[in-house]
């Protein structure tokens, strides 16, 4: 595209310095005209001049002076004056001869003139220092008459009489002859005034066609809602980006949906305006702001230098600024909080928009913990972040069955049988390595493709339930229950396998507020219906609440891994885990120990009364079902 | 710098409208004749060509010949037989009243004329300043 405009402009370039080198080969050629045609009248000026001379001195007596001879003889002066009106014609305006006083005054001799006469003897004001260069050099001369009226040259020729010069013929030009010929080439200067004019035009249409362009582009960057930039700039910007001088923050406004659904969609777009308004006043220069989905706004912060704390400054502001101030819409108050996610390091992604999905995820983490907060994504996990797979590389997976579950089992502590299996979600990458869901899970959270994924870990759970007739759990996020695309899979799924749904426990992982009890209690109950059994995950760590209990149908407690690995020596862990344990037995919620890692652990647990346990000692996660033998059983039986 | 300011006074004459070079020409007559004299009390017959005198400082143009100094005659040929100082814009005017007048300014061959006759000058007292005495004739 470049090129094609650097030959545009080559070519307008070459087009204009040939038409300029023309008319100045024109304009040269002109004025060399109207030289050689003054030359050719100069000439025959001194030629007519020539020839009066001539006839002159035919007329007279050159032993007399000229002025005593023609004051005398008034026949012979009127003989050669109308030989000299023979030779005036509109070219030659003025011919006559003058002679020059003993006070250096010129006086007519002859005047040969149709207009203008002058009597013998009667001055006439000439230029004297030229005039009286004839009589110094006895030459002949030519005068341009720049500031005389109506002439444009005077020839002028001495009288030369023996040793001494008589008088001085002179010819004046008509300023007619230069306009004449001016004429003659005016033709010629018309066509360059309009390749001229029409060249000028062009450039002027050629300058408004920029000027338009350049504002029909601006526009087509610009959100008109907000004046933020849209994703068309974004677009353009990712391509001359260098990463490592930005942060990246997305900012989205908490419950922005039910500021539309309350107050009307004028109050949304107002809140909008409002809110880019308050993040364009706390940027700098060199940061961008774009208007990313609805209410969603991606952020390039500039960085100074590598330690630069601008992310965690800048959104700190932004979060007060905006929690703090009142948006008012038709007299009423409208309070608003928003979230946000922060990649610090872009350059440490594959690309761009990896780092902007990054930041995208940290976003999704601080919805998920509550809203109104601050995530800066963990610059630990940023080793792994080139092992992360993409949408494509997981939707991949999915295409060739490369998606497959992990079994752990869940043993009676007491008879050391195993009574359950957790299944665990796993990606074989292409050299058949298995990837944990954490380098999966991430980049395709909220798209298609997970939704496919649930679909596909059902399907398959399902397919080893039936197998083996064995309770299988599976790890499901509270959003995914509270997503009605992934619920409605879930009951289609489970409706499928309805003689089967009894053997299925989903575990709700503890990692998420539940932003509708009563919708998600309502779900978990028709999921109840069909017999599938709910299991809390990881309880005493995250958001762990024991109104959970009072809220929803819990039929499992899996105390956190956090808590179990250290029962040994922690009182703290110890005393915790005691109490859930007695909790669940008060609400008669079977309890299941996760992390034991060691006899010692096992036997504590075994001591608390807790049922059922989990974790590497009792038996590692397999990629097949083999429900002969725990670990234990298998301990147990080798040492008696 | 003295280069540009000479241009541009060349150019400021060159570009000079004709009646700003007839005033600037009656002005040195008029000044020539009446150095004197407070206010140049002027006659025209020709109303046309008061705004070539009414620009110049210390003339005066007034409607009574009577009350004038100086009459400047574009195209009379019959003036008032009193005894004033005429002054003629015109060959055939001045070749009319030759006997009569100082002066005479016309233009012939493109060029412009200036002629003030000594006897006329004489009898009116008039002493013209050296640089113009060049155009003084002793007989026409």
């Amino acid at each position: 595209m470049k090129s094609i405009s650097r030959i545009y402009f080559f070519l307008i370039a070459s087009i204009v310095a040939a038409v300029i080198y023309l008319y100045y080969g024109v304009s040269t050629t002109n004025i060399k005209l109207i030289k050689n045609l003054e030359n050719i009248f100069v000439i025959q000026a001194g030629n007519f001049a020539e020839n009066i001379e001539q006839e002159i001195k035919k007329h007279t007596d050159q032993d007399k002076r000229l002025y005593d001879l023609l004051k005398e003889n008034e026949d012979v002066r009127k003989e050669l004056e109308h030989t000299l009106s023979a030779l005036v014609t509109p070219s030659f305006k003025y011919v006559y001869v003058l002679y020059r006083d003993e006070k250096g005054k010129y006086r007519y001799l002859l005047d040969g003139s149709k207009e203008d006469k002058g009597s013998f003897n009667q001055k006439l004001d000439v230029d004297k220092q030229k005039w009286n260069r004839c009589y110094e050099t006895k030459k002949d001369q030519v005068l341009m008459q720049n500031n005389l009226e109506g002439l444009w040259i005077t020839y002028l020729k001495p009288v030369v009489w023996g040793s001494g010069v008589e008088g001085v013929i002179a010819i004046d030009f008509s300023t007619r002859l230069p306009s004449t010929i001016a004429q003659a080439t005016r033709p010629l200067e018309n066509i360059f005034f309009y390749i001229f004019a029409a060249m000028g035009i062009l450039v002027l249409i050629l300058l408004y066609q920029t000027i338009l362009s350049i504002r029909t582009k601006k526009e087509s960057i610009i959100d008109p809602l907000t004046s933020t930039y849209n994703r068309n700039f974004l677009r353009s910007f990712l391509k001359s980006i260098n990463p490592a001088k930005y942060q990246i923050m997305m900012l989205d406004i908490d419950h922005f949906k039910k500021i539309n659904d309350n107050f009307g969609h004028k109050a949304g777009d107002l809140v909008l305006r409002e809110v880019a308004s308050v993040i364009k006043s706390q940027l700098r220069e060199k940061d961008h702001i774009i208007r990313f989905g609805g209410e969603e706004f991606l952020i390039f912060l500039h960085k100074q230098n590598k330690e630069c704390t601008a992310a965690e400054n800048i959104s700190k502001r932004l979060k007060e600024s905006i929690e703090k101030r009142t948006f008012t819409y038709e007299n009423t108050p409208i309070h608003i909080t928003v979230s946000i996610g922060i990649t610090s390091n872009p350059e440490h992604f594959k690309s761009v928009p990896d780092a902007i999905k990054r930041a995208d995820e940290m976003l999704y983490i601080a919805k998920r913990e509550g809203r109104n907060r601050i995530i800066f994504d963990n610059p630990d996990k940023e080793a792994h972040v080139s092992e992360k797979k993409t949408i494509s590389e997981v939707k991949e997976a999915l295409e060739e069955n490369r998606i497959v579950c992990h079994y752990q089992p869940i043993v009676d502590i007491k008879t050391g049988d195993v009574v359950k299996y957790e299944a665990l979600v796993r990606m074989i990458d292409k050299d058949g390595k298995t990837l944990l869901p954490y380098l999966f899970l991430e980049s395709i959270a909220y798209t298609n493709i997970y939704t496919d994924l649930t679909k596909r870990v059902l399907t398959i759970v399902f397919d080893q339930i039936k197998l083996h007739h064995l309770p299988i759990s599976i790890n499901m996020n509270i959003s995914d229950i509270l997503d009605n695309k992934i619920f409605t899979i879930i009951v289609d799924e489970i409706e499928e396998n309805i003689q089967l749904a009894k053997w299925l426990v989903i575990e709700l992982l503890e990692n998420e507020h539940i932003s509708s009890v009563e919708s998600m209690r309502e779900r978990l109950s028709k999921l109840k219906s069909y017999g599938v059994k709910i299991a809390i995950d990881d309880f005493g760590s995250g958001f762990s609440n024991f109104s959970i209990f009072q809220n929803l149908p819990i039929d499992i407690l899996k105390i956190d891994g956090s808590l179990i690995k250290d029962l040994d020596s922690s009182k703290i862990s110890y005393s915790i885990t005691e109490s859930i344990t007695h909790f669940a037995k008060k609400l008669e919620i079977e309890s299941v120990a996760e992390f034991i890692h060691s006899e010692e652990i096992l036997h504590i647990v075994k001591d608390m009364g807790i049922k059922e346990g989990q974790g590497f000692y009792l038996g590692k996660p397999s990629d097949t079902i083999k429900p002969e033998k725990s670990g234990l059983k298998q301990a147990s039986e080798i040492s008696a | 710098m003295k280069k540009l300011l000479l241009f541009l006074m060349a150019a400021i004459f060159l570009s000079a409208s004709p009646v700003d070079k007839e005033r600037s020409i009656y002005r040195t007559i008029l000044n020539a004749i009446f150095p004197d004299k407070e206010v140049i009390h002027v006659w025209l017959d020709n109303p046309k060509k008061r705004a070539i005198f009414e620009k110049i400082k210390r003339v005066e143009v007034v409607n009574d010949h009577k009350r004038a100094d100086i009459l400047i005659l574009y195209n009379s040929f019959d003036v008032p037989a009193d005894n004033k100082i005429i002054f003629a814009d015109g060959y055939l005017v001045f070749e009319h009243f030759k006997n009569r007048l100082v002066g005479g300014f016309y233009w012939q061959k493109g060029r412009p004329n200036l002629v003030f006759i000594k006897k006329n000058l004489k009898d009116h007292n008039i002493s013209l300043p050296p640089t113009l005495k060049e155009y003084i004739e002793d007989d026409m």
